[in-house]
């Protein structure tokens, strides 16, 4: 696979969001027509907590260029404390991610409620400049399995 | 190109939203282009547009081409799922498909809104229906099953929570058990002669209350008994009762659901250096003056005299527990009221740091007292060597006071036992120690366990009004969960353990939050109950040995989805 210039690069990302806050910040978001980077393409799941450490490989192997994690303020989990469990386990992938050599940067865990549409489209959007200014995913293409 | 067809036939149905899809979503574009990717080859695809698919006729539309087409699989690329799944799970339900066999996309909010462009909008709606598509095939059926219920109810606690709880629910169809730890019915309102003026205040009320409940022959009462064990889900838990008397054990008896409306108390003065003082001083705590005012019928010293001057201080602890125990200013109030209708001539000396006057009425009232010549000092600090008060008022020097009597307002903290229920539901408590609720808006009266229940002052502090609103908010929503006659669906996108890979090590159990998850000793292997469990998947995140299921969102469903969405 031949490595797209820096400038003319369009990541690939994806967003594991929590059903209840963070979708729902991105419902409120598109529904204030807010322009929102269209690189991300989310993928809903119940908690984050259900987020483990293969389905964060997964998603880098196949060539993902960035992850951002979408979970209810601390305190505010609707499985009322699932998301302090993400937040222990994003700790640990981002160790990970470090010996598998890839920038800790591209994955991004925020809290964002429900209420929080402008949020969701600041965190997008400049989660989206920041993957492209780290440019592809080394590796994409090169898998160690 | 292969031409061999599997038995799979997939439909995907885009909705036009009116203009709000179709404007800025070119569909037919999509029409032509999905049937000609390479994962389809090997499959059939339906593609169609409609106008409006939530509509009574998008509906009927959607269920005839699932029934025409015998759809194995269907995607509806519409608005978000939080707007329209269930709608569409409906429709599904009403043909030969099952509803797990579905998924709905957000081209709305997550393409036409959001994104200017309309050719961009189009490639991300295309990307997102192409994850679906791939995903909805690895889906499984999954089948709802429905489970008998019994509509009763058991209350914890014969306070006013307890029975306005029990008088709100018990019927014809519906029996209540009311447990009561003490030998009589009332709880802390057995202590107060008055209530606020404004609440027509007497006795009345509780006593009136009382008597129905007696009255009441689907209510069970239960004195002197504690609750020995609760095991079960909502609509079917077994509880046992003990009787604190002999030590022996109680009734034994199922119910649908269960209401801790365990109530107060006030916090030790006595560990709080600056509020020391002697029985013998004419210092008083509020309750001791509610039950002065009742057994007395005035406010009195040690001698039977009147006192002359009265000194009031709030927020006695409120520093130390950290919250606002909401009442005191108003019963305080209520005293000082008591107090100048006694004698004309007292000397009112009232100490706060806050005033708390959070009801519509309130602030009339606190005028109505302090017209008449009640003191009322803001103060940043207070210390009391009996009835001789050390205060310092906001922004200026400290002063000194002697007064006759002293009464203070110690902040409530919850009744004794509060923390072994809690134990024994394996429901969480709040930093205050107080019941912790699901959610402090989307789901105030109930417990992270569904079918528990906290009601009045066990769940934070509260007043009369505020208990009885809990109480009747309860009621309510347990009035529409447990209909008697009516099954229950319970969640059926549950965890599932797979025996041959669990290694037993208990870490799914320690994180479960609902306590859904139990240890086979004899297989050595945890297990699921499906009744409990209510589908986070956070113990699928935390299997190390990759041993749990979490359905609807396994981890073959998601890197399907992940695959297509950046491919």
């Amino acid at each position: 696979m031949k490595p797209e210039g820096k400038d003319n690069f369009t990541p690939k990302i994806v967003g594991y969001l929590c059903n209840w806050c963070t979708y729902a910040a991105a419902d409120m978001a598109g529904s204030s027509k807010l322009e929102i980077a269209p690189e991300l393409t989310v993928i809903k799941v119940m908690c984050s907590s259900r987020i483990d450490f293969n389905m964060v490989l997964t998603t880098f192997f196949n060539g993902a260029d960035g992850i951002l994690i979408g979970g209810c303020h601390p305190g505010d989990c609707h499985y009322d404390k699932g998301n302090y469990y993400t937040r222990r386990r994003f700790a640990l992938f981002k160790d990970i991610m470090k010996i598998l050599k890839l920038d800790p940067e591209r994955l991004q865990l925020s809290w964002i409620s429900a209420s929080e549409g402008n949020r969701y489209a600041e965190v997008v959007n400049s989660f989206t400049e920041k993957i492209k200014k780290l440019g592809p995913n080394p590796l994409n293409g090169n898998p160690y399995f | 190109m292969e031409s061999k067809k599997t038995s799979s036939k997939i439909g995907v149905y885009i909705c036009e939203c009116g203009p709000n899809i179709a404007d800025n979503i070119d569909i037919d574009t999509i029409i032509a282009r999905l049937p000609s990717l390479e994962e389809y080859q090997n499959k059939e695809l339906v593609v169609k547009r409609y106008k409006l698919l939530c509509s009574n006729e998008g509906k009927e539309f959607l269920e005839n081409e699932i029934r025409e087409n015998e759809f194995t699989h269907l995607v509806v690329a519409a608005c978000s799922p939080r707007d329209h799944d269930t709608t569409f799970i409906n429709v599904c339900k009403k043909t030969q498909l099952n509803p797990y066999l579905y998924k709905m996309v957000n081209i709305r909010e997550q393409c036409a809104w959001i994104i200017p462009d309309k050719e961009k909008a189009t490639e991300k709606a295309i990307r997102y229906i192409r994850a679906a598509t791939s995903r909805v095939l690895k889906q499984s059926e999954l089948i709802e099953k429905q489970l008998d219920i019994d509509p009763g109810v058991l209350v914890i606690g014969g306070g006013i929570s307890g029975i306005e709880t029990a008088l709100s629910l018990a019927g014809k169809e519906r029996k209540v058990y009311l447990v009561e730890k003490s030998s009589e019915l009332g709880g802390k309102m057995n202590m107060f002669k008055e209530l606020l003026p404004r609440q027509n205040g007497n006795r009345d009320i509780i006593e009136k209350k009382i008597e129905e409940v007696k009255k009441n022959e689907s209510i069970t009462i239960f004195l002197e008994t504690e609750l020995e064990s609760a095991v079960g889900f909502l609509g079917n838990f077994e509880i046992s009762l003990k009787n604190i008397k002999n030590n022996q054990p109680g009734a034994e008896f199922t119910v649908g659901a269960i209401v801790a409306a365990t109530g107060f108390r006030l916090t030790d003065t006595g560990k709080l250096a600056q509020y020391k003082y002697s029985k013998e001083s004419e210092v008083y705590t509020s309750l001791e003056i509610e039950n002065m005012i009742k057994r007395d019928g005035k406010i009195v010293l040690k001698s039977g005299k009147e006192p002359e001057s009265v000194g009031l201080i709030h927020c006695v602890g409120r520093e130390e527990k950290g919250y606002c125990s909401q009442i005191c200013c108003n019963y305080m109030l209520k005293f000082i009221s008591f107090l100048q209708q006694q004698s004309d001539s007292i000397k009112i000396k009232d100490f706060y740091r806050d005033m708390c006057l959070p009801h519509k009425e309130d602030q009339g009232f606190f005028e109505e007292v302090k017209n008449k010549g009640a003191d009322f000092i803001r103060i940043s600090d207070v210390k009391i060597k009996g009835t001789h008060v050390e205060y310092t008022p906001i922004g200026k020097d400290k002063k000194e006071v002697d007064v006759d009597m002293v009464i203070l307002a110690p902040a409530m903290e919850p009744e004794k036992g509060t923390e072994e229920l809690a134990e024994l539901f394996n429901v969480p408590l709040s930093e205050t120690n107080f019941f912790q609720e699901e959610h402090q808006q989307l789901n105030p009266v109930e417990t992270s366990i569904e079918g528990i229940f906290i009601v009045g002052a066990c769940h934070g502090p509260a007043g009369i009004s505020e208990s009885m609103l809990q109480a009747q908010a309860a009621s309510g929503k347990i009035s529409t969960r447990l209909i008697p006659g009516k099954k229950i669906v319970p969640e059926v996108k549950v965890s599932e353990i797979m025996e041959d890979f669990c290694m037993g090590c208990r870490t799914c159990m320690d994180i479960c939050s609902y306590g859904a998850i139990t240890f086979d000793g004899e297989l050595s292997v945890c297990v699921v109950n499906e009744a409990i469990c209510r589908g986070c998947g956070n113990c699928a995140g935390s299997c190390p040995s990759g041993a749990i299921r979490a359905k609807h969102f396994t981890s073959a469903q998601i890197y399907q989805e992940i695959i297509e969405a950046i491919r």
